[in-house]
């Protein structure tokens, strides 16, 4: 009985112990956490080589979604650039862009630019940073 | 009973010395950074050698990992082989199912070339390699293979902000001993592996993100290097092949692409 009770206090004082340490523990690392942030950004915002390499890692990692965005929702980002679903008849605002060209496209020159029609909707191929993408245009 | 309590004492006793060794070392590892001279001499012996070459061409072969959505570990793998003829020449080829494109500066233009699906853009840069590089990254978002070994002060900006480094230990990078030297700043750490004799060439380089939970990593590993590689003009120019079609680079977002 004793000995139980015992265990018991042990038992309370560990937790007891745990529980005192998680708010120790918040407390420690958060500030610490927003300081990191705080500093790395600074760091690529002023365009630091290393900065640029792991800005271009996270580029990477959020290329498809990110590139796509004022489109359609892409599949994950190192899966093959899915076409956007084109709605047919309903054309894009101009400037829309996409990771990857809808299916069927006719591409016909105009004033010397390539461009692709698909869907209702006039493209044109830029180069985003190292990505090439398709953006809306109106052929001129 | 008395053994007991005795028992009960120690526990407790030997829990709270748990307790405070563990907030004492967490105290250290914030409050003690070092920055080991050995290390920064070997990093500065490499940039400056790297520096001084007037022309080089080094394979490159980069891993960017990635953390899918669903949560899956994945590896992005890009190829690179690069040529620089100083002060003003560049060439890099990627190839890779991320990237598969070919960068030429000739002094005057750079253009980006994408074999596969025969477009090109081309626009007017700036007259040293540094400037290109900065011009590319910070205007059009383009980022240049090996560009962190390019820059020929490249010491300053590596040791920007390093609050720890340290001589690692030695390892052989594809056949050559290196000296692996890990540097940390906030948000950043990297690792170089130089080699330890002869021409103190960089074989391995790894930056990682600790600026998120995740610690993603980009590595790269170097190979070919050769200090005397072929640098006749017409590697640095482009000329559209049959059927290249010219696209444009669409600007930059300024607060966007500054800001990543």
């Amino acid at each position: 009985m004793k000995t139980t009770f015992k265990i018991a206090i042990l038992a309370t004082s560990l937790v007891l112990m745990l529980i005192a340490d998680v708010p120790f523990l918040t407390e420690q690392l958060v500030p610490e956490a927003e300081a990191i942030f705080g500093v790395r950004r600074r760091a690529l915002r002023r365009g630091v080589i290393i900065g640029s390499t792991v800005g271009a890692a996270s580029e990477a990692a959020a290329m498809s979604n990110q590139q796509a965005a004022p489109a359609q929702p892409q599949a994950a980002p190192s899966a093959p650039a899915a076409p956007p679903p084109a709605p047919a008849g309903k054309p894009l605002p101009l400037g829309t862009v996409v990771s990857a060209l809808p299916p069927g496209c006719t591409s016909t020159p105009v004033g010397g630019v390539e461009y692709y029609y698909c869907g209702g909707n006039f493209y044109r191929a830029v180069f985003q940073g190292n990505s090439l993408l398709y953006v809306t245009a109106q052929p001129k | 009973m008395r053994i007991n309590n005795f028992r009960m004492a120690v526990a407790l006793f030997s829990l709270g010395v748990f307790a405070l060794s563990a907030a004492v070392s967490t105290e250290v590892r914030a409050q003690t950074p070092t920055v080991d001279p050995a290390a920064t001499q070997i990093l500065q012996k490499m940039t400056d050698y790297l520096g001084s070459m007037k022309q080089f061409s080094v394979h490159t072969q980069n891993t960017l990992e990635d953390v899918l959505e669903s949560g899956h570990r994945v590896d992005l793998d890009v190829s690179a082989s690069v040529i620089v003829s100083r002060p003003n020449r560049l060439r890099a080829e990627r190839r890779g199912d991320l990237i598969d494109q070919i960068f030429y500066y000739d002094g005057k233009t750079l253009t980006l070339y994408n074999p596969a699906d025969k477009v090109y853009a081309t626009e007017p840069a700036p007259g040293t390699i540094e400037e290109l590089l900065d011009f590319a990254r910070e205007t059009l978002g383009l980022m240049v293979p090996a560009a962190d070994l390019v820059y020929r002060n490249a010491f300053p900006l590596l040791m920007q902000d390093v609050t720890f480094s340290a001589v690692f230990g030695k390892a052989v990078i594809g056949g050559i001993k290196c000296d692996h030297l890990l540097f940390s700043r906030p948000g950043v750490d990297f690792q170089v592996w130089v080699a330890d004799a002869g021409q103190p060439l960089p074989y391995k380089y790894v930056v990682t993100d600790t600026g998120t939970p995740k610690l993603i990593s980009i590595t790269t590993i170097m190979s070919d290097w050769n200090v005397a590689p072929a640098v006749d003009d017409a590697r640095f120019s482009f000329e559209p092949p049959q059927g290249a079609k010219p696209i444009n680079f669409m600007p930059l977002e300024t607060s966007s692409g500054s800001d990543r």
